[in-house]
């Protein structure tokens, strides 16, 4: 269980979760700092930037979805959102909050450990070190850095990796299913909805006019491709 | 409405009450004609003793006498037949002359050759054999026996017409409100609880709408109770599920540790620790699909439609649960356009059943048309007897009470709801001893929903249509 390093801040205003989260958590190999609620989540994380964030939408006082806005005003760092709400339209605002990922309660702790890495890796291991140029986009999965028309555009590293991986085959159609499966790391029927919030992210930042698509475009019935 | 209709029998009555004074009256006027023409004859007969003998001068005489009194007669003689008027001489038929040659006084109604209605009174003159005949004019009876016929026949006609009149109104009076009662009797049957019928007139129908309306709204308030009832039941286990989430999901990561550690335990709580994991895993489930119910009643769940190949969906579901080896899987189907997630769901909860109390032979047969995917999930089991099979897919309900199972009792209805949100049917057909089987079928186009991600992504200007999704460019 070693292998991944990287610090983790677990916001959680559940004790008992807390604790064993991050104990799972720190056997599986990973520092943890936790926070109770949404402000000591903040405080933490500007006192001492982590690797990657956990967390829970329903916290007292400042909720998840605007403490995970307020850290998108700053930094791209990987968000896990961990839902205990009913409703699906929560997991669609927390994914448009930027945030990466998400995780339903009940969760299995290997589950949550699975989400981490993945998350983890992404924003970390370069899937290829070859600068990818389609149109007047330019990518370096080396430098982690992509640029339109020479400017440098902020992104998430979901948004990121979506864009590499979309760029590696430009002109080619990719369905939900492989994007969920090469970028989140989902073997099997995860929420497509994680890619068509993420490609609307990607748009937003990306496109010149997002509500007209030009660069990736709807392949409807299909999935999403990048054209030059 | 149905036509109005008076009673055909009452009609009759009336027909025959007036047809019948008819023929009274007629007779009434005849016997009195008869009467009157009998005693007239009598008296005639004793006046035309005054004439006898009868040779030539005297019945001549008799003739004129007669006439002059205004009367016709017929005299039959021995010299022969003499008539006060040519017209009448054969006036007197064979059966009256054969009854006054006897002896008796008699009578006959005739008619003329020139239509006149005539009663002939008969006898002989006492003391001779000479027969007289006398004539009385009947033509008055006749034409008021007719005029009285005009009337009475006009006359029920009219109360024939009247009586259809006075019935098509009373029965239109009747039966609207009965049309009205009918349609909203039917209104509420349908569902429409706010129905009401108009208190009209304070009669039976008044009072009848008072209480139809009575009753709708006792219905009304019932069902308003019930459904607030069954939302709070609802709203009940949403809340239930929902402040479960916390402590199940730090039971379930502490459970999980737990589970990896078994081995470190010392040999007295090894067994307990591991019990304990194994039922953290099912209140987990349970957790998991109460609130999955919630969520299905809330109906707050959205269908995303993409194009799904179900042997492969199967194939997954199995590899993924560990009942490959378990499960035949057989047959091909054409791609379905559906939610995968929630396809899912109804094929693994099927599966799971069948896994579950189906015995180790478990079939899943698809087949499919340019209609429709069916997926049938058979087993040999035991089977599961008559009286259940319509409860099957309700919560918690379990075929047999003794036997908990790793079930949480929701399985099927979740799989029944989630069929719903696809358009799709799930049947059970099963025979005790002999095994159970779910025949699962899907519509191969599913309308796309309002929520869903293939719409909306392809409402955003992106005009382009790929033939070879995740194919080279």
């Amino acid at each position: 269980m070693t292998g991944v390093d990287g610090h983790v801040l677990l916001v959680e205003d559940d004790a008992s979760i807390r604790e064993i989260a991050s104990l799972g958590l720190a056997q599986a190999g990973l520092r943890v700092s936790t926070a109770a609620d949404g402000r000591a989540a903040l405080a933490s994380w500007r006192a001492r930037p982590v690797q990657l964030i956990i967390l829970d939408v329903m916290l007292p006082g400042l909720d998840g979805l605007e403490v995970c806005r307020e850290i998108r005003k700053t930094s791209q760092v990987p968000i896990l959102m961990v839902t205990a709400r009913t409703d699906t339209i929560d997991v669609v605002v927390g994914l448009e909050c930027g945030a990466d990922d998400y995780l339903r309660k009940p969760f299995d702790l290997p589950e949550l450990i699975a989400r981490v890495r993945a998350l983890l890796r992404r924003s970390t291991a370069p899937v290829t070190d070859t600068v990818l140029s389609v149109g007047r986009l330019e990518v370096d999965p080396g430098r982690f850095t992509a640029c339109k028309d020479g400017h440098e555009l902020t992104l998430t590293a979901t948004e990121f990796r979506l864009l590499v991986e979309l760029a590696r085959h430009p002109g080619r159609v990719f369905t939900r299913e492989v994007l969920l499966e090469r970028v989140w790391s989902y073997p099997h029927l995860g929420d497509s909805r994680l890619v068509d919030v993420a490609v609307q992210r990607l748009r937003a930042k990306v496109e010149d006019d997002p509500t007209q698509p030009h660069l990736i475009r709807t392949v409807r019935g299909a999935g999403y491709k990048l054209t030059a | 409405m149905a036509a109005p209709r008076v009673a055909p029998g009452r009609v009759r009555r009336r027909l025959t009450v007036a047809f019948v004074s008819y023929l009274t009256v007629r007779a009434a006027w005849f016997d009195e004609s008869l009467a009157q023409g009998t005693v007239d004859a009598r008296y005639q007969l004793v006046l035309a003793r005054q004439f006898l003998p009868l040779d030539e001068e005297h019945t001549a005489g008799l003739l004129a006498s007669f006439e002059g009194s205004g009367r016709h007669v017929v005299l039959v003689a021995d010299a022969g037949t003499a008539a006060s008027h040519p017209a009448f001489a054969t006036a007197p038929g064979p059966t009256l002359r054969a009854e006054v040659a006897a002896g008796r006084l008699a009578f006959q109604r005739v008619s003329t050759s020139d239509g006149s209605r005539l009663l002939v009174v008969g006898g002989r003159i006492p003391g001779s054999a000479a027969e007289l005949y006398v004539m009385h004019a009947e033509d008055r009876i006749y034409a008021d026996l007719d005029q009285l016929r005009a009337v009475l026949v006009a006359g029920s006609a009219l109360v024939v017409l009247l009586a259809a009149l006075i019935g098509h109104v009373l029965a239109r009076r009747t039966l609207s409100p009965v049309g009205r009662a009918g349609a909203a009797a039917r209104a509420v049957a349908e569902g429409l609880l706010a129905t009401r019928l108009p208190v009209g007139a304070r009669d039976e129908f008044g009072a009848w709408a008072e209480s139809f309306n009575r009753m709708a709204e006792a219905l009304q308030a019932k069902i308003a109770a019930l459904s607030r009832a069954q939302a709070r039941e609802r709203r009940f286990t949403a809340d239930v599920a929902h402040e479960l989430r916390t402590p199940v999901t730090a039971l379930v990561a502490a459970a999980s540790m737990v589970g990896a550690h078994l081995d470190e335990l010392p040999t007295a709580v090894r067994r307990p620790a591991e019990l304990l994991v194994t039922d953290v895993v099912r209140l987990r489930r349970l957790v998991d699909e109460l609130m999955e119910i919630s969520r299905l009643d809330a109906g707050r769940e959205d269908v995303t439609a993409q194009p799904v190949e179900v042997g492969a969906l199967v194939d997954a579901i199995l590899g993924s649960r560990g009942w490959s080896d378990r499960v035949a899987v057989t047959g091909t189907a054409p791609l379905v356009v559906t939610d995968p997630r929630r396809l899912e769901r109804v094929l693994a909860n099927v599966v799971a059943n069948a896994v579950e109390h189906g015995g180790r032979d478990v079939q899943v047969v698809i087949a499919g048309t340019d209609q429709a995917v069916t997926v049938r999930v058979i087993d040999r089991g035991p089977g599961i007897p008559a009286a259940h099979l319509p409860h099957l897919f309700d919560r918690f309900y379990k075929a047999d009470p003794a036997r908990g199972g790793a079930g949480s009792g929701l399985g099927l209805a979740i799989a029944r709801e989630n069929a719903r949100l696809l358009g799709a049917d799930i049947k059970v057909r099963s025979e005790p001893d002999l095994g159970t089987e779910f025949r699962i079928t899907v519509p191969v186009a599913h309308p796309l929903h309002s929520g869903d991600a293939t719409a909306k992504a392809g409402a955003d200007g992106d005009g382009q249509h790929h033939p070879s999704p995740g194919g080279p460019p």
